[in-house]
């Protein structure tokens, strides 16, 4: 089966912030929640460079290992998803998490955490496929459509890319063969180790 | 016409050799082109994982099994030991006839039964919390986090009164080192006069970490449910919060086994607010009645 993973190519992006604004508007993402980012460093300086990060769906998720409720599940093709009718919004996931993913709305009662919503590769959720409920808890299911999610539909300069682990490294593998310059994309030996 | 020429191409040639020399010069070359990804890797790394490997692996590595093990230790071990402390030695037994002394005024007794009531609350929905994963997690254990907040404010209130009714008394003394090497005198059946005053040094240490514990406890359980602050430092809060509210819920079972089991009727001394006279003379031998 297929393996799922993002991969931001650090010289393509031009901090359009495109992805995030898909992503949002796309997925109809709470307010105060952003599920995708877009950072620059060194901005207005020689080197400047921008990056869009958002869940790299991990191979061995420390947001699983750390969950009190087992709220959050990852699929055979390596997307990781949060059960929100589990969650229990006790923040643990984002103190685990290297790329700061997990995002929190405030809750009904004394404004504490709600349930964590995070990026889903646009593999909606646990609920039914296409339902109502899935769609307004978790957003779009795309990759169940055969299409990939929008933040990397949409990148206009391809920087984003997601989909089959191997098709994706070895479309970046070219590009960094043909700019002549050598680096693994940003992330992934964090996030997916030697896996 | 040649002469011309030459006249123009010449300082248009000179020129340009200075054009590239000044263009030569770090600061012109140097555009946002392609640099070396990697040394701005390290940068990004910085704004999004930070030290992960330092505060985010510890706590990854302890939340994902070292807290709730600690837990079940502590829910397990310490109560199979007072249950084997009742079989072998035994409860205390004293007269409650004969001249009552007065420990425990009306204000205080309230005060400690709504510091008890928040604690008992504050222990049960944080174990809630730490075994969300028995009871299934959802809006029961979202619940539980609500009620952990509301009496963790009834708690820091009742027990902040409590800290200042109690500090003359709690202060340590010399003959609590006494008491602890005789662990209080519960390892023995006799009834030896024990050297404590108004409270014992098992009392004093349950008095300074539900106090000053308690203050640490109300200080990381407010950051971690503000969530304010770098990451790092809601991990530190994370690990601290766990690690003080296991000891706390171990010394919550000893309070609990002390005052309802191990001295027969000694829970009528938090509701009466009197001790018998015997029970004074053995275990708080120096208290001046």
């Amino acid at each position: 089966m297929a393996r799922m993973k993002f991969l931001c190519d650090v010289e393509r992006c031009i901090d359009c912030n495109g992805c995030v604004v898909a992503c949002k508007e796309g997925n109809q993402v709470p307010v105060g929640i952003n599920r995708r980012r877009v950072i620059t460093i060194d901005e207005g300086k020689p080197g400047e460079k921008s990056i869009s990060v958002a869940c790299m769906h991990c191979s061995d998720a420390p947001c699983i290992a750390v969950c009190p409720v087992d709220a959050i599940y990852q699929r055979e093709d390596g997307i990781v998803l949060v059960n929100k009718k589990t969650c229990i919004g006790c923040g643990y996931c984002f103190m685990a998490c290297p790329f700061g993913a997990p995002q929190f709305p405030s809750g009904k009662v004394f404004g504490a955490r709600g349930a964590m919503d995070k990026c889903t590769f646009c593999a909606g959720g646990p609920e039914e496929t296409f339902s109502d409920k899935e769609k307004r808890l978790y957003g779009q299911n795309r990759i169940a459509e055969g299409k990939v999610p929008l933040c990397a539909a949409m990148c206009a300069t391809k920087a984003l890319m997601a989909g089959d682990a191997d098709v994706v490294a070895d479309a970046y593998r070219k590009r960094v063969f043909a700019r002549g310059s050598g680096a693994n994309a940003w992330g992934w030996d964090k996030a997916y180790g030697k896996k | 016409m040649k002469n011309n020429y030459f006249r123009f191409i010449l300082p248009v040639g000179v020129l340009l050799v200075a054009a590239i020399a000044w263009a030569g010069s770090p600061q012109i070359l140097l555009s946002p082109g392609p640099g070396p990804s990697t040394a701005s890797f390290a940068s990004i790394n910085k704004v999004f994982t930070g030290d992960w490997q330092q505060y985010g692996q510890l706590f990854t590595t302890w939340q994902g099994g070292l807290f709730n093990r600690i837990f079940l230790l502590v829910l397990t071990v310490v109560p199979a030991l007072f249950l084997l402390h009742f079989i072998v030695i035994g409860p205390k037994k004293f007269s409650h006839g004969g001249r009552q002394i007065k420990f425990f005024g009306v204000l205080t007794r309230l005060l400690h039964w709504l510091a008890a009531l928040a604690l008992s609350l504050l222990v049960i929905t944080g174990l809630m919390v730490i075994f969300g994963k028995l009871l299934g997690g959802g809006s029961l254990i979202m619940t539980g986090r609500a009620v952990h907040l509301i009496a963790a404010i009834i708690f820091a209130a009742a027990v902040t009164c409590l800290f200042l009714i109690w500090l003359k008394d709690m202060l340590p003394m010399p003959h609590d080192i006494l008491w602890l090497f005789i662990m209080g005198g519960y390892l023995s059946k006799k009834k030896k006069p024990v050297p404590a005053g108004k409270f014992n040094a098992g009392q004093k240490m349950w008095f300074w970490l539900a106090t000053l514990g308690g203050g640490v406890m109300a200080w990381s359980g407010y950051n971690l449910y503000s969530f304010d602050g770098s990451t790092d430092q809601l991990r530190q809060m994370a690990i601290i919060h766990n690690l003080l509210g296991a000891a706390l819920v171990a010394f919550f079972i000893i309070h609990l086994y002390m005052s309802l089991f191990a001295i027969k009727g000694a829970l009528t001394s938090m509701i009466t607010g009197y001790k018998p006279q015997e029970e004074v003379e053995i275990l708080h031998s120096r208290y001046k009645i």
